[in-house]
């Protein structure tokens, strides 16, 4: 065999082997009940916050932690925690995607990504 | 209904402007089709002369699409959607050129301009290869100015103007008044985050990257066209140098700009974005790297070709990525759709058809070498090389694509959660791999050269792990799985540095490619240590909860500062002393104290980073970092408190003063400098006094000064008192009694009660970044010595 053929093959094994591992590595977006049932195990969530029940944050206490009721695309609501504090501009945000994992009752986020409605789509004129 | 007349609309520059995108994109169509003739028909000079005439009119018109887009934004002609969006009246003018390419319109429009001045430069320096290569670019123009053009063409809207009027952008019921626009005072303004110096400077020359991967991929169609496959090689090899270069560069910049002014707490996140812009560059530099392997031994030139016209059609595929709105939950840079998604898969598609269906027609003619790789030559490891950069950048794109993947079968696919874990598992390996082979690889002599070459790779290997070990120690690093990175960075600069020292005496624009992977193994260096050994400070090490409520033990890396207390932190004692506001800016002053293993104060220093609290984005957090050589203290407000709370005035002091005495307090001073008598205040009614006196205020404080006036009026006999509130000084006034026989007048000051005030902060230091830039610019010097010499050749 040709050395580049050797090459060849390597080459297809190791791209071969970078799909897997994307594939493996790729989280999933589900919603709370997967998670529920799947606990510890780390899962995309997308929601909107729910504004009747109160976010808590009070740094003079712990500046760490931030709690808040996240109700996910099917409607299922539940507690998330998030060890760091509230994000800038959280109230604003129309949709929210946590990556995290349940522990117990309550959603222990890592990361929280904010959509909030851009300036570019806030076409109100000020005047 | 007759149509309304607008009152004070400026027209005249966005009917110049659009006028202007529509002459370009015509002019570029003109040119392309002159260009592709003049090709064909080498006997008839006449399209030759068109296609000249057209560029040049091209050229025109885009600089006066720029220049009416920038008195737009400078005179702050409102009745434009696009000044409204992206500016507004306060802005600096340094700020107003990054408001041009905050929105896509303008960064096309930033690319188109670097597209027709790189046509300036062919059209002098490519001599022979001219007319295919400039039908090529001008094909890229046509694509590029349509999505300027803003025109329903069937229904379908093509391309977004950025001189479309607001009142046809929006729909409001203001826009049925003739006088709208006195209504309209000011602009939306520009993305907090953009309002930095490096947002200046970092897109114009990231694009200036991007737009110059169009030449060495015109050259490479040139070459298909021209059945002339090896002549391209070598005018298209210093281009494909000088892109390396400037996106190089760019890409950088954009880390600089993110570990300056962001807080997400480095200079790299694996972002989509960041991910868009980076893969493009490692095919460009593995092409490179294999059309040097080709002129040396003929080998390898459909890879060559291949890895040229991927580069190109990769940065589409960035640009649509970034620009289409598909990476949506994926991206913490939010880019919208304009709708343009459609027509930037149809370029992508042009160019993918284009390249493929040239090399499938010549497939049968490419050059190919039948002979078998000879193991032990330079070329043969740097091929190997450039393969490893490929799989860098084939697995960079794959995890970054996954949002399309979902589009594409309709998945439910999200990235990674450990998505820094993710890259650096297949990066960390492929970048260890890649940095030993640019030390062997330069080692083994072009052609054979066996039993020295391998002796010469023992004794520099054993030395660099010597040296590696001693840094091990040096840099603290404590996991020995990075010994092999280290090595490798080590072999790397050491090797290429033996090899530089004989060209140090003279001849160092030879020296391009050592000096280019020196400075590759110390940015190595640099990330390895400075991510390894990063270290949140901020952190609670007391392994309790802060707060037994919570059970708060782990992952909280940010600390609370009341103001004006010490706090512990590491090794520093860090206190919040106070904060200033500069323009729309509050920075605060953290004061950090350094202790030594006595525990005694070594040495001390302020941070100053800053919050903007805006309307619109909330908190926008810049951080600020001290730099030393071996380190860098980087510190940023990651909350504050929400200022809406009751001020309280307290440390009232009595100030009895005549004309031009000062009044001293805590915050600042002031200077009395007149009694004015003739006061027309507002909302006062004069007809009840029988005085009414004002005091003018001078109030300095460490950066302003301000205007004053409390006054005193007597009202029915009685003494009345109106206070003054100077809120950016933290003081308030209060005229409260007039003494006729010594002229003195009574002035009372108050200070503003800041005990309640405190700050949210993390702190993070990165130990040795300075080697990541210094090894990036030492690389960026080494492309543009190999780009000297390889102009020097042609």
């Amino acid at each position: 065999m040709k050395k580049t053929s050797i090459i060849g093959l390597i080459i297809i094994a190791i791209a071969i082997a970078a799909i897997l591992s994307m594939y493996g590595d790729s989280s999933t977006y589900e919603d709370f009940s997967v998670a529920k049932d799947n606990s510890g195990k780390e899962y995309h969530i997308v929601g909107t916050l729910n504004r009747k029940k109160e976010k808590y944050y009070d740094p003079q206490k712990d500046a760490n932690y931030f709690t808040f009721y996240l109700i996910d695309q099917k409607g299922v609501e539940c507690k998330v925690i998030y060890h760091n504090p509230e994000p800038p501009d959280f109230d604003r945000s129309e949709q929210i995607v946590i990556v995290g994992s349940m522990e117990g009752q309550d959603f222990e986020a890592s990361k929280i990504l904010l959509k909030c409605p851009s300036k570019y789509t806030d076409n109100q004129v000020k005047t | 209904m007759e149509p309304i007349q607008f009152v004070g609309e400026n027209l005249f520059w966005g009917n110049l402007g659009h006028t202007a995108v529509v002459i370009s994109f015509v002019t570029s169509i003109f040119a392309t089709l002159s260009y592709f003739f003049a090709e064909r028909n080498a006997l008839d000079t006449s399209w030759a002369k068109l296609a000249k005439a057209t560029f040049q009119l091209h050229s025109l018109s885009v600089l006066t699409i720029i220049g009416s887009l920038f008195y737009i934004i400078y005179a702050h002609l409102f009745e434009y959607h696009y000044a409204w969006q992206h500016s507004s009246r306060d802005l600096p003018v340094y700020y107003m050129i990054s408001c041009f390419w905050e929105g896509q319109e303008g960064s096309f429009l930033l690319w188109i301009f670097w597209q027709m001045f790189i046509g300036q430069l062919l059209i002098r320096t490519s001599k022979s290869w001219m007319f295919p290569v400039m039908a090529v670019l001008m094909l890229s123009q046509i694509a590029l100015t349509s999505m300027l053009l803003g025109v329903k063409i069937l229904g379908y809207k093509l391309g977004s103007s950025p001189f479309e009027l607001l009142r046809n952008a929006m729909d409001a019921p203001i826009f049925k008044r003739a006088d709208y626009l006195s209504k309209v005072k000011d602009g939306n303004g520009l993305n907090p985050l953009l309002q930095n110096y490096w947002m200046v400077i970092h897109p114009p020359t990231l694009f200036f990257g991007f737009a110059t991967t169009i030449v060495p991929f015109a050259y490479a169609i040139a070459g298909l066209w021209r059945k002339d496959y090896a002549g391209w090689l070598k005018p298209a090899l210093p281009w494909g140098l000088i892109s390396v270069m400037v996106l190089g560069t760019g890409i950088i910049m954009g880390g600089f700009w993110a570990y300056e002014s962001l807080s997400f707490g480095g200079y790299w996140a694996w972002d989509p974005v960041e991910n868009a812009s980076l893969v493009p560059w490692l095919i460009l530099i593995a092409g490179v790297h294999v059309i040097i392997i080709h002129r040396a031994t003929g080998n390898s030139y459909i890879v060559a070709l291949v890895l040229i016209l991927a580069t190109f059609l990769l940065v589409l595929y960035a640009t649509f990525l970034t620009r289409s709105g598909i990476l949506g939950n994926a991206s913490v840079h939010s880019f919208t759709d304009l709708g343009m998604s459609g027509q930037l898969l149809v370029f992508l598609f042009m160019f993918i058809i284009l390249s493929a269906l040239l090399v499938g027609i010549r497939w049968k003619e490419l050059p190919r070498s039948a002979k078998d790789e000879e193991i032990y030559t330079r070329e043969f490891w740097m091929f190997i090389g450039s393969l490893l950069l490929v799989i860098s950048a084939f697995q960079v794109i794959l995890t970054t694509s996954i949002p399309v993947f979902n589009k594409v079968f309709s998945a439910n696919m999200a990235p990674p959660a450990d998505v820094i874990g993710h890259y650096n598992k297949w990066q960390m390996p492929i970048a260890i791999l890649i940095g030993i082979l640019t030390a062997v690889a330069h080692l083994l002599k072009y052609k054979k050269n066996k039993e020295e070459a391998l002796k010469k790779i023992g004794i520099y290997a054993a030395i660099s792990l010597v040296i590696t070990i001693v840094l091990f120690f040096a840099f603290e690093l404590n996991n020995y799985v990075f010994i092999g990175l280290l090595f490798a960075a080590v072999f790397a600069v050491f090797v290429n540095f033996i090899i530089l020292l004989p060209f140090l005496k003279g001849k160092l624009q030879l020296a391009g490619s050592s000096v280019a992977h020196i400075g590759f193994g110390i940015l190595l260096m640099g990330v390895l240590v400075s991510s390894a050994n990063k270290k949140v400070i901020s952190i609670n090490e007391s392994g309790e909860a802060l707060n037994p409520e919570f059970n708060n033990k782990e992952n909280v890396e940010n600390i609370f500062l009341k103001r004006g207390e010490p706090n512990k932190m590491g090794d520093y004692i860090i206190t919040y002393q106070k904060d200033s506001l500069y323009w729309v800016n509050t920075y605060y002053q953290v004061n950090y104290k350094k202790l030594n293993a006595a525990g005694e104060v070594d040495y001390e220093f302020n941070l100053h980073p800053n919050g903007q609290i805006n309307p619109k984005f909330g908190l926008v957090a810049n951080p600020d970092t001290k730099h030393y050589l071996s380190h860098d203290v980087f510190t940023y407000v990651s909350s504050v408190p929400n200022g809406k709370a009751e001020a309280k005035y307290i440390n009232e002091k009595v100030h009895v003063v005549g004309v031009g005495d000062t009044l001293f307090t805590n915050n600042g001073y002031a200077i009395l400098q007149g009694i004015n008598s003739n006061t027309d205040a507002e909302n006062i009614d004069m007809k009840n006094f029988q005085v009414l006196l004002g005091a003018e205020l001078k109030v300095y404080t460490f950066s302003k000064v301000y205007d004053a006036m409390p006054m005193y009026g007597v009202e029915n006999n009685s003494a009345v008192s109106f206070e003054t509130l100077v809120d950016e000084a933290k003081l308030k006034f209060r005229f409260t009694g007039v003494d006729a026989q010594t002229r003195k007048v009574t002035i009372r000051t108050y200070e503003k009660d800041n005990s309640g005030e405190f700050i949210i902060m993390k702190a993070i230091v990165f130990p040795w970044i300075n080697l990541v830039w210094a090894g990036t610019i030492i690389m960026i010097i080494g492309f543009f010595l190999a780009i000297v010499k390889r102009i020097k050749d042609l």
